[in-house]
């Protein structure tokens, strides 16, 4: 049979188990004398070892075989894991996702499981001439062949049987137990040699003999035993038949019945694109219908955009990925990188289970190993100053995602050092970044700070201040993705990093606003809400204009100034009050032309635009609209 | 009519595998277990013609879901799909009441050889 076809399925699920051996490895490395977790070890090595000699993988089953050998082992000794154990289990299981990797892409012989395969064996020998628990699979201690039973039955007792199995038969104990109760239906069986406690042992080598009482014929008893499967000669009374050619292959039957499909990601993607087009198509459609009012066409308007809402929800659906998928690999990145650096870090997971597009999901790893690796690396302090400070000594470093709004919120805290703000403030000074009189920087400018392309890098702060390393990497990717990024840091308490991400990317329901004759395009993810401008009062808080709502100042922009639009404004008109975490800000803008769905096509921003668009739409009528990025308007 | 079957096993690889097979044979697969428990629990709602059965699997293991099953219905028809080296374990499953088993790495034709030998 084609195997290919299953290859995906089997790299979709090893990488599954193997991420589970990651987190039961941790979990053990944490507590060694707990061993709830070697069970599931065992079971996800050993599926990932059958799947792997299913597809022909030999490397890839040889090694799982292995470590599922001394995972045996070590799940009957009931001793806790040594830490060279654990050691050893991590690296076989690097090895084994390395191997799995190489198979499927077909570059086995590349895979070199040798060193790793007899370190596992080593341990294995070592585990068991520590006597508990006995031999692992493969390697199980043999029974010693009682001799058959002394006493002798008159051969008219039964006839004896004698069976050799096929060499080629696999498990061949199994086989000559089945023949054994098979034969049993048919008549009673005594005398079994050897004894049925050897077809336990793998050294059995398929020869088998007893007696059978009753009445029943040679021919009976040869079908009875040859039901069995794998046997390849019977000799019942004396007298010897060969075995027929075995049972027909598999009959064809020309309906093949699956449940489950897999599709390929650009599909899926190409899918989005179609729709895309036909939401813009939509539009127009019912901007026709309006103009044409015509009963018919606005019903089949109606029932157009509602089979494509469907549809798109559909889309977005089976687009969603849960955020664990890029999660999963961190704990164990955590761990390798404090240990590398001689750190105590208990790293968290919250939220595993919120949903994705696939597509944002995919461009969140990059941006999340940064901010995790500055947390181990300069957010928590060396054992010796926390001890200083009075901190527990195991650091707590949390990665967790919560569900917003129509918006995702991933954060990454760490409970050390925080920023030093002042070193940072100095060097925005030299920089030119903040006003050479300010005497503290708030969270935002921080991040400004930090995320100055090239700050990063300069030394004095990574080695003084700890942070900025990959920052600025992380900022513009949250910002192409239509997200925004807040730290919030205490001096000596730790760090915190927000990222805000739209749920999905595509298609968007936003604010069309117009500005002289322009019309621009303003996702709903950070709209909070409109008020009008020129009704409310406005004042001035920190030399900016700015409206108070409930309370809180909003800071104004006008859309009309910013962009450079001539004429003048109307008296009165929409203020949109954009929220981010703790951040808003209200937007005045000419008027309001309503709300719709957009298609978000990407945008290359000539040199010199302002950085306060996220992409572009083509409107119902085809022409196309600049969409505003709320974290560029902040 | 065709025969049914329920496939237990903890990989859903070896399951569509398995499915798979069993379908373009002509088999119909009413139902798919991941454990022991909910293999005992199919078993018993589905009543099916054959059971494939994993012997490793997490919360209740195929053997003693054999043992669940065969205490239910002395004539179930179960078929243990083992690996290399669980020559013991495969001898304890067929005590228990398991009527066959295949070994992994699976050939279809092996497979529905074993599955005709257990419905008879």
């Amino acid at each position: 049979m084609d195997l290919s076809q299953y290859a995906e399925l089997f790299l979709a699920e090893s990488r599954e188990h193997l991420s589970a051996c990651n987190q039961l490895l941790l979990e053990w490395e944490r507590s060694p004398a707990n061993l709830a977790p070697v069970g599931g070890l065992f079971r996800a090595v050993h599926t990932v070892k059958g799947m792997a000699a299913t597809m022909g993988y030999a490397r890839v089953t040889e090694l799982a075989h292995r470590a599922e050998n001394l995972l045996d082992l070590l799940r009957r000794g009931g001793r806790p894991a040594t830490d060279e154990v654990l050691q050893l289990l991590f690296r076989a299981r690097d090895a084994l996702e390395q191997a799995v990797e190489l198979s499927v892409v077909g570059r086995e012989d590349e895979i070199d499981v040798a060193e790793v395969v007899a370190d596992l064996d080593g341990a294995a020998a070592q585990l068991g001439r520590g006597g508990e628990g006995g031999g692992g699979i493969g390697a199980r201690t043999t029974p010693v062949p009682a001799p058959a039973p002394a006493v002798e039955t008159p051969a008219t007792a039964g006839r004896l049987v004698q069976v050799t199995l096929r060499a080629e038969a696999p498990l061949k104990g199994g086989r000559a137990l089945l023949a054994i109760k098979k034969a049993q239906a048919v008549g009673p069986v005594r005398a079994v040699t050897p004894p049925e406690s050897a077809f336990e042992a793998d050294e059995f080598d398929g020869r088998f003999s007893f007696r059978i009482g009753g009445g029943a014929g040679v021919a009976e008893i040869e079908r009875a035993v040859r039901a069995a499967g794998d046997v390849e000669h019977v000799t019942v009374g004396g007298e010897e038949r060969r075995a027929a050619p075995g049972a027909g292959g598999p009959s064809a039957a020309p309906e093949t019945k699956s449940r489950h499909i897999r599709v390929d990601l650009g599909r899926l993607d190409s899918l989005m694109d179609l729709i895309g087009e036909l939401v813009t198509v939509r539009g127009r459609l019912n901007d026709l219908a309006a103009y044409a009012r015509d009963p018919a066409i606005d019903d089949v308007a109606i029932q157009v955009s509602r089979l494509s809402r469907e549809l798109q929800a559909e889309i977005i659906q089976a687009r969603m990925t849960p955020v664990w998928q890029v999660f999963d690999r961190f704990p164990r990145l955590v761990r390798d990188l404090a240990r590398e650096l001689g750190k105590q870090v208990a790293f968290r997971v919250e939220g595993k289970e919120i949903e994705l597009d696939r597509a944002i999901l995919d461009e969140l790893g990059d941006p999340l190993l940064h901010l995790l690796r500055n947390a181990v690396d300069h957010g928590v302090e060396p054992l010796a100053e926390r001890r200083r400070r009075g901190k527990k000594p195991e650091a707590e470093i949390v990665l967790a995602a919560v569900r917003e709004r129509a918006s995702v919120a991933i954060s990454v805290s760490d409970d050390g050092r925080g920023i030093d703000r002042k070193k940072i403030l100095e060097r925005a000074k030299r920089d030119g970044v903040v006003d050479p009189h300010a005497e503290a920087l708030t969270d935002d400018q921080l991040l400004r700070v930090l995320a100055r392309p090239g700050f990063s890098t300069a030394e004095a702060v990574t080695s003084v201040s700890g942070r900025g390393v990959g920052i600025d990497v992380a900022v513009t990717r949250i910002r192409a993705l239509g997200g925004s990024i807040d730290i919030r840091s205490e001096e000596g308490k730790g760090t915190t990093f927000v990222m805000r991400l739209p749920v999905t990317l595509a298609i968007v329901r936003a604010l069309i606003a117009g500005v002289g004759a322009e019309r621009y395009a303003l996702p709903l993810t950070y709209v909070a809400e409109t008020v009008e401008f020129g009704v409310q009062a406005t004042t001035i808080v920190e030399g900016r204009e700015a409206i108070v709502l409930r309370d809180r100042v909003v800071p104004l922009v006008h859309l009309r100034r910013l962009l450079g639009v001539s004429g003048d404004a109307p008296t009165r008109c929409p203020i949109i009050v954009l929220e981010m975490g703790e951040r808003t800000s209200g937007i005045v803008v000419d008027g309001m032309l309503g709300q719709q769905e957009i298609v978000v096509k990407g945008f290359d921003a000539p040199h010199g635009t302002l950085p306060v668009f996220s992409g572009a739409t083509i409107m119902g009528d085809g022409v196309p609209a600049l969409i505003l990025d709320a974290g560029g308007l902040l | 009519m065709s025969h049914t079957v329920l496939v237990c096993d903890d990989a859903i690889f070896m399951r569509t595998m398995i499915s798979d097979i069993l379908a373009q044979a002509g088999f119909e697969v009413v139902g798919e277990a991941e454990t022991g428990s909910q293999a005992v629990e199919k078993y018993r709602q589905l009543k099916p013609d054959l059971v494939t059965m994993d012997i490793v699997m997490p919360d209740m293991g195929g053997i003693d879901a054999v043992r669940e099953i065969v205490k239910h219905d002395p004539d179930a028809k179960i078929l243990m799909c083992s690996a290399m080296g669980q020559q013991a374990l495969v001898v304890e499953a067929i005590q228990a009441g398991a009527k066959d088993f295949v070994v992994k790495p699976f050939q279809p034709s092996r497979v529905l050889e074993a599955v005709q030998r257990v419905l008879g």
